[in-house]
């Protein structure tokens, strides 16, 4: 079986998650499974060396092509495309297909509640989603199998995605997208490594036994919570 | 004195946190009138079990008032009605037996007695203990519910924490 990963969004989160994941992907796929991952990275971003403290690169370009060049150098060319675009409502449909496994990693809301409500149009997939604020954030789940959601959306349980306050990267100004809010690499890499749990777990499980849809984090009160929610019809 | 709902939201807010004063429910003095008011017919339904359950000696026995009051913090009155409810069948007069729910707010989580409470008293006495925001939704065991909803022995309650922006 093969299976398209796609990670939206290489900032503090995704260029974490991205290092890690294709040694997970390229250990299972070496072990005999049966699963046959691709890997698709999208970010419209170019890496800035302010960003240095928190995001991991080694080259001053688009991050999607600036990571597909640092990784297939280092894991066996694990990663197939890099597309240095941002997703909006124009290119959602060609970013997000059935069968997708979607790891998003962006930093505001409206992006996720257009993947969200696109995934809602699709018989078949998993989006990943990870978030952070300064020490805590949340890594979500969204299953849809066969038509049918088995998880809730990004959107279900969190009025602030339905109707995100925010703009798209497409949206702001040069000045805008540079004031950009301070944040804590253990955070992003908190947010990373259980979205990397969430990996293993769909990758491992039955899709019907996943029963968590979103796990919390809180580095201040050292603390992990999951937690079981029904999909809203 | 027994009061009606309507009676404590005639009160002002001074004269219902004195009266909480007065009968040993702490952490009110910052909370909302709804809150003070729910609090407080809660005490008055604990202190009514307590009664009945003196006067038949049933299982349904109640820890001493005495006690619960000399509890300290906002869980006093939840100490109180932990203590005050004999669910296991088996159980004999004068056993004791605690019935706690889970309650989380994002990564913060805990099981406290909260059976029997309504989503709004819930929220009044954890709000700092778990860090819940100023207006969250309520989740029990998976499913959205209203403020009035009273929990029972098998609910999960979770109190929704809005997802984080950046990443």
């Amino acid at each position: 079986m093969s299976k398209e990963v796609k990670v939206i969004g290489l900032g503090g989160i995704g260029s974490i998650l991205i290092n890690k994941l294709v040694r997970f992907v390229n250990h299972f796929s070496q072990s005999g499974s049966a699963l046959n991952w691709d890997i698709t990275l999208i970010d419209g971003d170019d890496f800035e060396v302010k960003n240095k403290e928190r995001q991991e690169f080694l080259f001053m370009k688009n991050k999607a092509t600036s990571k597909m060049e640092e990784l297939n150098a280092l894991v066996s060319e694990s990663i197939k495309y890099a597309v240095p675009e941002y997703i909006t409502n124009d290119n959602v449909a060609e970013a997000v297909r059935e069968g997708d496994m979607i790891f998003l990693c962006v930093d505001n809301h409206r992006t996720r509640k257009i993947i969200s409500e696109h995934a809602r149009s699709l018989d078949n997939v998993i989006i990943i989603s990870g978030g952070n604020d300064y020490t805590d954030g949340n890594v979500q789940i969204f299953i849809r199998e066969n038509g049918k959601s088995l998880t809730p959306s990004l959107t279900d349980y969190h009025p602030e995605i339905q109707d995100p306050p925010d703009r798209l990267p497409t949206e702001m100004s040069c000045e805008e997208l540079a004031n950009s809010d301070p944040q804590l690499y253990f955070a992003n890499l908190t947010a990373a490594t259980i979205m990397c749990w969430m990996a293993y777990k769909v990758a491992t499980t039955p899709l019907n036994e996943v029963e968590f849809c979103e796990s919390y984090f809180d580095i201040v009160s050292m603390a992990v919570n999951s937690v079981k929610r029904q999909p809203r019809s | 004195m027994a009061y009606t709902k309507k009676e404590l939201l005639d009160k002002t807010n001074a004269e219902l946190r004195q009266m909480c004063k007065n009968l040993g429910i702490t952490g009110m003095t910052k909370k909302r009138k709804d809150i003070i008011v729910d609090a407080l017919l809660a005490n008055q339904k604990a202190d009514d079990k307590a009664k009945a359950a003196k006067a038949s000696d049933t299982p349904q026995t109640v820890a001493p008032k005495t006690d619960a009051k000399k509890a300290a913090g906002p869980m006093q009155s939840m100490a109180y009605q932990m203590q005050s409810t004999l669910t296991k069948p088996s159980a004999k007069v004068g056993d004791k037996h605690t019935t706690t729910i889970l309650v989380s707010c994002g990564a913060n989580s805990g099981s406290f007695p909260v059976a029997d409470r309504t989503i709004s008293e819930v929220k009044g006495f954890l709000s700092e203990a778990l860090n819940i925001p100023s207006f969250p939704d309520a989740v029990v065991n998976g499913k959205k519910v209203d403020d009035k909803y009273v929990l029972s022995s098998n609910d999960t309650l979770e109190f929704l924490k809005p997802a984080g922006r950046k990443g």
